[in-house]
């Protein structure tokens, strides 16, 4: 099979993972060397569905012993099927680097044999481009659930970011759709790699000369739809693999019905708007202090397809707004609907030589549609109605979200 | 008033305030020659760039500014909109009086103008980081053409010369006639008219099959989202990309 075939199937069969991360590393290139990491992560391309291309993502192989119901290449399935060489990977790898194409290599398998074999040959892989090839670009490596701690451990020492998929939310959702896996498989080498990272980390405040460990952190991916759990559940999950796990970004996939099978729900298109709310909330975690349980909880365990979350707990915490740009803490703007990370930080810094008024957030790039309902500048309200839960509300829905909804709704 | 026209470099531009900021009368304008429109009482002062003033100059901003602030300048200088070399003398008359702190002036028009048209060159500088498509041509230098709106070329190759610094490559900006050669050592600026042997070896056009392919099956079809691709990729990028 020649490599144009092999690449077809193998990008084809590596799509459905939706990571394609290239940030958080900043490897330097060394003399001789070719290729550095970029902090923020550098976008390549954009695919006709409108995701960044950032890495080569690509499995080496798509020959698989488990048969997992979800997924596309199951053994069950009746699909061409491929495998590189690690040196054909590394190869590839390189000159669509030195074209520009790729910020690095995103390399995921399915099983081969068993695997610790599979590990071993996307070890080979790294090894090859990081000794043979001096390759310094962005490498974002799949441990495979059940290899040996060893072979992982190694493959950390070149990665800039691995993980490994949990997929299923529940223990008992991976019982029912892929039977052959062990949910304790899958968490065993995500902890082992989320305490290697911090033991790094701290090695590397005692010994400048400390190898990297995984710099970019680890991250893993929740597929949405598939099997019956809330959002709530989901959230909690993610509250506590961030918790627990050191895991630097969760992944959430809305499920694209590519196997039909009784156990299976019957989806006409996949569930994209509910994904955006799930990374919305995610995001909510990550930098905005909430909690799951602020967002969400057993009575109410669902996003409102109509309304972000932020906008969903302001309104149903009206008592906090509105609040004085000129005082509130950075906490407290932060958890204004539509200001962002970055409008806080910038009022915070301007605000240091001086009171802000309403027309001095808009100089400098705050989107007021939205937060203009919940904020006073200098003592002054500009929303220009009553701040009721169902005024504030009619007014923000037709601000702001209908755009969004038609990026999400299916034709 | 005084106009100061400047040859259109960045040493050029720094000469010039430099001037202005010993001129006795008001300042009109700070501008390039094709920016000039002769008027009334306008008088005209060319200046030629000086290394020893414009390097006074530079190291000023820096130390008693900021390096941040240096570094907007810098961008919007890129930018080659009208005007900007008077936004950046009344910026730098600002900076000099109140030192650092200018970069936390987010509210004061001339920052705010400037942090605007800076963030501009900025993202489209980041933008092109991942959009600049290489071709081996015969010879096998690596080939880049592309045309952006702000002069960005400079930021591109200090990019690549860290990053693809083991091959030889020429990024040619065809909008200005401009292109940063690079020879696995250091990369000069040089104004390009003759194009370089552009046809493509053998080894380039199997890579380029593969990418294409393989930009065509990452994509899932139920996902299909055009509407976000462009918004991501304004459709003016896209002459010059292999998989388009």
């Amino acid at each position: 099979m020649d490599l144009l075939d092999k690449l077809s199937i193998l990008a084809d069969a590596a799509k459905y993972d939706v990571s394609c991360s290239s940030s958080g590393s900043s490897r330097k290139n060394t003399p001789g060397g070719i290729g550095n990491g970029a902090r923020t992560g550098i976008c390549h391309s954009w695919s006709d569905d409108g995701r960044c291309i950032s890495l080569l993502k690509i499995l080496f192989t798509n020959y698989c012993i488990y048969n997992c119901t979800y997924c596309i290449n199951r053994a069950g399935n009746e699909r061409p099927r491929a495998a590189f060489t690690p040196r054909e990977l590394a190869d590839l790898t390189i000159n669509f680097y030195r074209r520009n194409y790729i910020e690095g290599l995103f390399l995921s398998s399915a099983v081969l044999r068993n695997p610790d074999y599979t590990m071993e040959q996307l070890l080979k892989t790294v090894r090859i481009l990081r000794k043979e090839y001096k390759f310094n670009g962005y490498i974002h490596l799949k441990a495979i659930p059940g290899a040996d701690l060893s072979l992982i451990f190694e493959a950390g020492k070149y990665a800039d970011r691995m993980s490994v998929n949990i997929e299923l939310p529940t223990r008992q959702s991976l019982k029912m759709l892929a039977p052959e896996k062990d949910f304790t498989a899958i968490l065993t080498p995500m902890k082992n790699i989320g305490q290697a990272i911090r033991q790094n980390q701290e090695e590397k405040k005692k010994y400048r000369k400390a190898g990297p460990f995984v710099p970019a952190g680890q991250s893993t991916q929740l597929i949405v739809g598939a099997s019956p759990e809330t959002d709530y559940q989901v959230l909690k999950v993610s509250e506590n693999l961030y918790g627990q796990f050191n895991m630097r970004r969760i992944y959430y996939s809305a499920y694209v019905p590519v196997n039909k099978d009784s156990i299976l729900p019957a989806l006409k298109s996949p569930p994209l708007l509910r994904e955006h709310r799930l990374y919305q909330a995610d995001w909510l975690l990550r930098f905005y202090k909430f909690r799951a349980d602020e967002l969400l909880s057993e009575e109410k365990p669902d996003f409102d397809l109509e309304l972000d979350p932020k906008a969903n707990w302001a309104l149903r915490h009206l008592e906090y707004f509105p609040v004085e740009i000129n005082k509130a803490d950075y906490e407290l703007l932060l958890r204004v609907p539509g200001i962002g990370v970055k409008s806080a930080r910038r009022i915070v810094t301007a605000r240091r030589n001086g009171s802000l008024s309403y027309y001095d957030l808009e100089k400098f790039g705050t989107v007021l549609k939205r937060a203009r309902y919940f904020i006073t500048c200098q003592g002054k309200y500009y929303g220009g109605i009553p701040i009721r839960e169902d005024l504030v509300k009619s007014r923000l829905l037709s601000a702001g979200d209908r755009q969004q909804l038609s990026l999400f709704s299916q034709e | 008033m005084d106009y100061f026209i400047y040859d259109g470099s960045f040493q050029g531009l720094l000469t010039a305030i430099y001037e202005a900021f010993y001129s006795k009368n008001q300042v009109g304008g700070i501008l390039r020659e094709d920016e000039y429109q002769p008027a009334f009482f306008a008088n005209k002062i060319p200046v030629e760039a000086d290394l020893q003033k414009s390097d006074q100059l530079y190291l000023a901003i820096k130390n008693k500014i900021s390096p941040q602030s240096l570094r907007k300048i810098y961008y919007v200088f890129l930018s080659e909109k009208k005007e900007t070399g008077l936004l950046i003398y009344h910026y730098l008359r600002l900076g000099f009086k109140i030192g650092r702190k200018i970069d936390s002036y987010l509210n004061h028009e001339l920052v705010a103008r400037l942090n605007q048209l800076s963030g501009k060159v900025s993202r489209e500088a980041h933008l092109l980081k991942g959009l600049l498509r290489f071709r081996k041509i015969e010879g096998g230098v690596f080939y880049a053409p592309f045309e952006p709106d702000y002069n960005i070329i400079t930021l591109l190759a200090a990019h690549f010369a860290r990053r693809l610094a083991d091959q030889d490559w020429l990024i040619h900006d065809k909008r200005r006639g401009l292109a940063a050669v690079y020879n696995r050592e250091e990369w000069l600026l040089t104004d390009m008219v003759n194009l370089p042997d552009l046809r493509l070896t053998e080894e380039e056009k199997h890579y380029q099959r593969l990418w294409q392919s393989f930009y065509q099956h990452i994509a899932i079809e139920a996902r299909k989202n055009p509407r976000l691709q462009v918004q991501n990729m304004p459709r003016r990028y896209w002459k010059y990309l292999i998989e388009k």
